[in-house]
């Protein structure tokens, strides 16, 4: 990272063209990765649990997503406030942008199994197989009149159009601003500003709108019983934690690059968005703490029992969930709020250690969310999916990972490292220390 | 020396203070011009009144504390009527005052210095008459000591898992910080009001008020520390208030009240009433003192596009809201739904939509948000809607609870009436007392935009 003194004009950043990395390889190892992890989800799964493979898919694709959401909610904020310090980070956020239809085609295998046999043991989505068995003993989903009461909203052709339709929310918000800020650094027009500023004030309440569905669908829905308006919002602030956490990393791992950020980032940077992420910290701890606390208070057992799930076995013993649990109160929250509060935790290495160890905790978040799962045994009892890690979780995991890293380093390696023709990029490069 | 027509010229909306602007029609504007306007017709007007409205909560109060709560119409089950609507609508109004003064200054957003004293007066205002509700509504006023945790021989103790009781300590907090803030805010501008005031009582007044300010580099070192550290503090208590405000509701089972997303919902909603009371008193003001140089057109616009984020956020709200009651496939919460969407009480649920949803979609154009009149209307028809959310919100649940045969739709009486407008006419007469009396922009924060700008003309030249 340059000092604060040293000033630089946008032609010296834009002369930068240093070496490219190598991406196709990570195309590879993803598309490897994927594939094995699809034959697994497909051939293998526990008598017991056999949806476990399907969740964990889940909890693996829904990590980079929520990352695309975060950078895309912040970015459509940067626009809308006429940010100037933020436009240099910009662009590390549109060469993420490139993956985002790849992350669709990620989803896609579960999607097949779903559509191939919907009432699959394989389906997490237990409401999407009538015949099954739902958990609580109210007899087979088709009977049990709570999913009758939901069945306008949570049935397959339903479930199918909302999830092509979030996508393409995300598709055509995302891939809009991408093209627009690359097609200004070759023409220097500034309509493209001006229109990226007014589709953010518009795809701000359609992004909303399309998370909170995104998190009704494939998280909520799989305990179909339970209910909170909160959700949404809570996947929402996951998503701007993870988001703003993955900016920071690119934008350092740029800084040390001849053709990236190389003597274009300043601490001014690292220091405003070591704020941003303080401020996404306090809120997702005030989101998640106001669900957790107005169920709790109202101890009503609808709603009691998702959280039950995640602390207490059947016969009332603590589970495996139980330990999860306390590490996200102290460690997804306090260690995080009490580095960041720190003006010097806020550059340089101490920050890079807070955005790797706030996207760690993220996953752990995100397997917290999606795989406590009430199931119902042979024997019609009922029990809740412990902590694992399968080898489904790490595959999808990482595969999805190398397609994310993949396409953004191929529009790495094609674009300029900073939207050279903002027409605020001067304040951005010599920002305010 | 510019013509009157020049120093009132329209402003461009990206500016923050009009190019006539300087630090001598600053002091003439805030200063002199001010308590001379402040003694036109309209103001005495004005003044009596709000005095009327004033002495008619007063009756009001009085007769309440004579009679008790049943001369409103509250009627189990519907216990909580227009005190506690009036309440949370106060606070809620409140909070636009503390977002604008404490959480726009860490975001360093400079156009909230024109606006700011103006915001935090009306914070206090709105905090003093929210405070009034929850007081007259124990029942017994003179006990209200009650929810003050001191050891007494009685073993009397508040009831700690109440969220009334969490009320008591935000708001006194609250309310506490914000006198601060603003006190604060206010020492060099009163300073230099006593440095403009003729010797007499009124120069005494001002520096008796004024700390001994001199404007030292040191005093203006420790004023900034304690100025930012205030506003750290601030920024937490202007969300806890609200969110708390919200747990009254959501804490509970009613149905229609147990909604996880109350905390933030009700913040978001207190920041659009609070922004649409600010646009709805300073558009008048601005034009009736001239201070069309330091609220410009970009001030107007900046208020319009807080409205439309902070009013799509209530709308988002309503829309969970109704979902989650469908989705829940609870009987009671459908019941609830059902009335507020069909039964006795939709027209203010729709009325509510249309005010809080509908309306404010017109603040897509920027030309209504710089047109100040448009804005005025769009902000008057705010106030009134989110007045009726917090209307639908205490009746419609507690009306329909879960025992039917208890069921009681919920009509106000007149003294519900008189004490809450009765309270609107002392909060504009608190008003119209402040305009007259204090400085009513930050003047020495409106020197720091001159300031700069003066510094960037030097530059560019």
């Amino acid at each position: 990272m340059s000092s604060s003194s040293d000033a630089i004009s946008p032609s010296l950043a834009a002369s930068n063209s240093g070496r490219k990395e190598p991406s196709t390889i990570f195309l590879i190892a993803g598309a490897v990765l994927l594939a094995i992890s699809t034959i697994l989800l497909f051939v293998t799964g526990s008598e017991a649990d056999p949806a476990r493979n399907f969740s964990g898919w889940i909890v693996g694709v829904s990590f980079w997503v929520s990352i695309i959401i975060g950078m895309l909610f912040i970015t459509m904020i940067w626009y809308l406030f006429d940010s100037g310090w933020s436009i240099v980070m910009r662009r590390q956020v549109e060469h993420a942008f490139a993956a985002t239809p790849w992350l669709l085609v990620c989803f896609l295998p579960i999607i097949a199994l779903v559509v191939l046999d919907p009432g699959s043991a394989k389906v997490a989505w237990t409401w999407l197989g009538h015949a099954k068995m739902s958990p609580g003993g109210h007899g087979s989903v088709e009977q049990d009149v709570l999913y009758q009461a939901k069945s306008g909203y949570l049935n397959y052709g339903a479930l199918l159009i909302r999830f092509f339709g979030v996508f393409a929310v995300w598709i055509v918000l995302t891939q809009c601003f991408r093209k627009w800020s690359l097609k200004m650094d070759e023409t220097g027009d500034h309509k493209y500003v001006h229109w990226a500023r007014k589709l953010s004030a518009a795809g701000i309440p359609l992004c909303a709108a399309a998370t909170t569905i995104a998190a009704i669908d494939w998280f909520k829905s799989m305990n179909y019983h339970w209910f909170s308006t909160m959700y949404g919002v809570w996947f929402f602030a996951a998503s701007m934690r993870a988001g703003l956490a993955a900016i920071v990393l690119a934008m350092f791992w740029q800084s040390r690059r001849d053709g990236g950020l190389k003597g274009i980032l300043k601490p001014a940077h690292a220091y405003l968005m070591g704020c941003i992420m303080l401020a996404f910290t306090i809120f997702w701890a005030y989101i998640s703490f106001s669900q957790f606390f107005l169920i709790y208070s109202a101890n009503i057992p609808e709603e009691t029992f998702w959280y039950n799930m995640r602390e207490l076995t059947e016969e009332g013993m603590k589970n495996s969930w139980f330990v999860i649990s306390r590490l996200l109160i102290y460690g997804y929250f306090f260690v995080p709020f009490l580095w960041l509060l720190f003006y010097t935790n806020k550059f340089g290495w101490r920050i890079i250690a807070a955005a790797s160890y706030i996207l760690v905790f993220h996953l752990i978040d995100l397997y917290w969310n999606i795989l406590p799962q009430e199931l119902v045994g042979e024997h019609h009892e009922i029990f809740t999916r412990g902590f694992s890690i399968m080898p489904v979780d790490i595959l999808t995991w990482l595969g999805t990972g190398c397609i994310f890293l993949w396409a953004y380093l191929k529009s790495s390696n094609q674009y300029r490292p900073i939207p050279i023709r903002d027409p605020r990029i001067l304040e951005s490069l010599n920002p305010n220390e | 020396m510019k013509t009157a027509k020049q120093e009132n010229a329209p402003t461009r909306p990206n500016e923050l203070l009009g190019p006539e602007m300087s630090p001598e029609l600053l002091n003439q504007r805030v200063g002199d011009e001010a308590r001379v306007r402040a003694r036109a017709w309209w103001w005495w007007l004005a003044l009596f009144a709000t005095a009327g409205g004033v002495f008619m909560m007063f009756t009001a109060i009085t007769w309440v504390l004579a009679k008790g709560v049943g001369i409103w119409g509250l009627q189990i089950p519907v216990a909580w009527g227009f005190a506690i609507i009036n309440f949370v609508w106060w606070i809620g109004i409140g909070h636009a005052g503390t977002f604008i003064s404490a959480i726009l200054l860490l975001l360093q957003q400079d156009w909230r210095n024109s606006i700011n004293r103006f915001t935090e007066a009306m914070t206090l205002f709105a905090v003093a008459c929210a405070g009034l509700f929850p007081l007259l509504h124990l029942g017994r006023p003179q006990y209200f000591y009650y929810l003050i945790p001191y050891p007494n021989e009685m073993g009397l103790w508040p009831q700690f898992r109440s969220p009334l009781v969490w009320d008591f300590f935000a708001v006194s907090t609250y309310g506490t910080v914000s006198l601060i803030f603003w006190y604060l805010g206010l020492v060099p501008d009163l300073a230099t009001m006593r440095d403009r005031t003729k010797p007499g009582l009124r120069k005494k007044i001002y520096a008796f008020f004024s700390l001994g300010w001199l404007g030292r580099d040191q005093q203006w070192k420790d004023y900034r520390a304690l100025y930012f550290m205030l506003a750290g503090l601030a920024t937490p208590l202007v969300i806890s208030v609200h969110s708390i405000v919200g747990l009254d509701f959501a804490v509970s089972i009613v149905p229609g009240w147990h909604s996880t997303v109350f905390p933030p919902y009700f913040v978001a909603g207190a920041i659009f009433s609070g922004f649409a009371m600010v646009a709805t008193l300073v558009i008048p003001i601005r034009k009736l003192f001239k201070l069309e140089g330091m609220i410009t057109t970009r001030h107007l616009d900046n208020i319009g596009k807080v409205m439309l984020a902070t009013g799509m956020m209530v709308g988002f709200g309503y829309v969970s809201e109704v979902f989650f009651e469908w989705y829940s496939g609870d009987a009671f919460e459908m019941q609830t739904l059902m009335d507020r969407l069909t039964g006795y009480y939709a027209p203010v649920f729709w009325t509510v939509i249309f005010c809080n949803v509908i309306s404010i979609q017109a603040l897509w154009w920027r030309g209504i948000r710089t047109n100040p009149w448009l804005l005025w209307i769009l902000a008057g028809v705010a106030n009134i809607g989110m007045w009726m959310e917090r209307y639908l919100i205490v009746v419609t649940s507690l009306g329909h609870d879960y025992l039917t045969s208890s069921w009681q739709d919920f009509n106000a009486t007149g003294w519900d009436w008189a004490l809450y407008l009765g309270t609107l006419c002392f909060f504009f007469f608190l008003v119209v007392l402040f305009v007259r009396l204090i400085p009513m922009v930050s003047m020495h924060e409106i020197r720091e935009i001159l300031h700069e700008r003066a510094e960037r003309g030097k530059e560019a030249s």
